[in-house]
């Protein structure tokens, strides 16, 4: 079971990692066409070229439309898929110089509890997440300039929050049967940053 | 209770989560909550502002720097650019005494200019430099020290992950901050090559002799390091010039140490899964704590605590220094045991409102007439032959203009308001070098510094004792270092130009 939620866990941070190589590419693109855009608007490029500087420009060469609104949507996406990983390789960031004197015993509860705490936040964020996309449906509001509606962003990002919501149960779980069986199956990682 | 007395109590009920291992995301988002809830009288609130605000949060187009940035680190080592900066600087340094870790420092500082973390540089760099370091017998203690010190420059040296959430929380401009770090960063190097040159002096025995490099060798070593400057040049140079946004610098940093990876050969389908995975991991745990600390900076805004301590400060009438200089030994205790974001998320929010009433003096009203004064003439402004000779004059001694002479320039729009304005960005920008040196420093601080465990665990030979009594040094060149750039806050703001 471990290795399926690790699997899951890693599909949906390489998934995440590829919204963000694609939004790197879109970023760059956008940049090349505004100077490029930029550039033939020049008495230098006009003279070379001509009309052709024109015909280029009402191609549409320039920045990409809306490069702003797509990035807002797709990194709220993968910071989302980044979440069950985080979650499952127990990197979140702590202090554990106090409780490292505990007996492993009481360490192993005290895991459980504090993941059971965050299971249970990461279940409302998505709840609350699906909430907020129906809120935004009826009222059927869209981005400004793309036009796309923004509960579109809303449902992608839920994709990720519900994962995270899955994997942060699966966490509690293997922690709690940790206390009970004495079975380790997570182990932590600590931040690296 | 009051809201006043809940977001009070909020600090210890916060505290005792964090240090009872509970996240310090989660634990900051959970007395969030309860606070929130508890001012409300009901949850129904607090929920309600989850239907946005966690989304909100993460789709943030100024914060989408983050994982950019983090790649670029990752995509930086796997192109070799960490062995051919340190090759670069053995080259030139390796050959004195102490040589072969002045050379780690510099690499350090190479390799922080295009990776905006302290750990990741720490770790890149010790996997490199560690065993050079043993190589020519250097004692481990004194090898370990020299990386833990050296990573701090990963995220002083502009671009800086901390900085860049720093500027969030306090709205300024994340390519000021960058600029304003260079120069405090330069000094963290050179001072911790002095501190290698002290320490093989008083410890002979600790570092042994690196044969020279000729100098055909070191020119060639020099010019393999072309991609880490170009990709440096671009990326601060780029958003500091306004050519493009921070976000965009990230960017079009990504792609180019991608592209120089993959060229390098560093770069195969199982090397970019493993990027990802990895910036995935520091990425979630980052924005994380982002939220949490978004929603327990909401609620402390709520119960006027902030608001409530900076008045108090500014009632008591305390010198701004004496103020300055318990918040700066405060980042250092805390330093121990918090990690360098966390803590900046944690009490910035409570720290700059206070700074903020206080008075530094930073700008005169006769500095910021003289920069509008500049400013104008350079536009050309009208002015009567006589008055102006008399106007340049006075810049040039940088005395105060004369009434008559503000008058003619017409920069009589020169308020107050504009005086407090301009006071509180050198102030920010001031204030927020400072604290990212001094909560680098906690991490090198023993006996529970993050960044000393981090680097003693890839050397397992060297007992941390030993690692603790080298890095002493270096602790003392950071806290000289603190004491200057308080004392002369013009070393940090020499590029921040007033208006």
């Amino acid at each position: 079971m471990h290795r399926f939620f690790l699997s899951f866990s890693k599909v949906m941070a390489l998934l995440g990692g590829l919204v963000l190589t694609i939004l790197i590419l879109l970023i760059v693109t956008s940049i090349l066409g505004r100077t490029l855009n930029s550039l033939l608007h020049t008495g230098f490029a006009q003279m070379i070229l001509g009309g052709t500087a024109q015909s280029l420009i009402d191609m549409g060469l320039g920045p990409v439309n809306g490069d702003y609104e797509l990035v807002e949507a797709g990194i709220a996406f993968s910071i989302f898929a980044f979440l069950p990983l985080t979650q499952i390789s127990g990197a979140h960031a702590n202090v554990d110089i106090f409780t490292n004197g505990l007996s492993d015993r009481k360490q192993a509860i005290l895991k459980a509890v504090i993941e059971i705490l965050f299971a249970g936040v990461l279940v409302a964020i998505a709840v609350q997440l699906n909430q907020g996309m129906w809120d935004k449906m009826d009222r059927g509001q869209t981005t400004f300039l793309l036009q796309f509606p923004v509960w579109w962003a809303y449902g992608f990002s839920l994709i990720g929050a519900a994962s995270a919501a899955i994997v942060g149960v699966y966490v509690a779980f293997a922690r709690v049967m940790h206390v009970v069986t004495g079975t380790v199956t997570i182990i932590d990682e600590g931040a690296d940053h | 209770m009051s809201s006043f007395e809940i977001g009070l109590y909020s600090f210890p009920a916060l505290l005792f989560l964090i240090f009872a291992r509970v996240p310090i995301g989660l634990a900051m988002f959970a007395t969030g909550f309860v606070g929130l809830s508890l001012i409300q009288g009901g949850p129904d609130i607090a929920l309600a502002k989850m239907k946005g605000e966690v989304f909100t949060t993460f789709s943030s187009y100024s914060l989408s720097i983050i994982p950019m940035f983090l790649l670029m680190g990752h995509f930086a080592t796997l192109g070799g650019m960490s062995q051919a900066l340190f090759k670069a600087a053995e080259g030139w340094l390796g050959h004195r005494k102490g040589g072969v870790a002045m050379a780690s420092v510099g690499a350090c500082a190479g390799f922080g200019a295009i990776c905006g973390s302290s750990l990741a540089t720490a770790a890149t760099m010790s996997r490199v430099a560690l065993p050079e370091m043993r190589r020519y017998g250097y004692s481990g203690g004194f090898s370990t020290a020299t990386l833990a010190a050296g990573g701090t420059l990963g995220i002083l040296i502009p671009p800086s992950v901390v900085l860049v959430i720093y500027a969030i929380l306090t709205e300024q401009n994340i390519a000021k901050l960058f600029v304003a770090a260079f120069i405090p960063g330069i000094l963290a190097a050179l001072g911790y090559v002095a501190v290698i040159s002290i320490y093989v002096r008083v410890n002979p025995d600790t570092a042994g002799v690196r044969p020279r490099v000729p100098y055909g060798q070191r020119l060639m070593d020099l010019f393999a390091i072309w991609p880490v400057l170009i990709v440096f040049v671009a990326v601060v140079g780029g958003i500091y010039g306004g050519i493009f946004t921070p976000t965009e610098g990230a960017a079009v940093g990504a792609l180019g140490t991608g592209i120089i990876a993959y060229f390098n050969g560093g770069l195969n389908k199982s090397a970019l899964f493993e990027s990802f995975e990895v910036t995935s991991k520091a990425t979630a745990m980052i924005f994380f704590i982002v939220l949490g600390a978004a929603f327990y900076n909401g609620f402390l805004a709520l119960s006027q605590v902030p608001q409530e301590i900076a008045a108090y400060v500014v009632e008591q009438g305390f010198s701004p220094w004496m103020v300055l200089a318990i918040i700066l030994v405060f980042y250092l205790l805390l330093g121990c045991f918090m990690d360098s974001l966390s803590m900046i998320l944690l009490t910035i929010p409570i720290f700059w409102p206070v700074m903020q009433e206080l008075d530094f003096g930073m700008v005169s009203m006769a500095q910021l007439h003289a920069a509008k004064a500049q400013q104008a003439l350079a536009a050309g402004v009208d002015i009567p032959a006589d008055m102006l000779t008399s106007i340049k004059a006075a810049l040039a001694d940088g005395a105060e203009l004369t009434r008559e002479q503000i008058k003619s320039l017409d920069i009589r729009g020169v308020s107050k308001g504009v005086l407090n304005r301009v006071n509180d960005e050198q102030t920010a920008i001031w204030f927020g070098i400072l604290v990212l040196i001094v909560v680098e420093v906690g991490l090198i601080t023993p006996p529970v510094g993050m960044n000393l465990f981090v680097i003693n665990s890839m050397d397992r030979q060297t007992p941390i004792t030993e690692t603790y009594k080298a890095v002493l040094y270096f602790v003392a060149s950071d806290l000289l270092r603190v004491l200057l750039l308080v004392a002369f806050p013009i070393i940090t703001l020499m590029f921040i130009p007033i208006i």
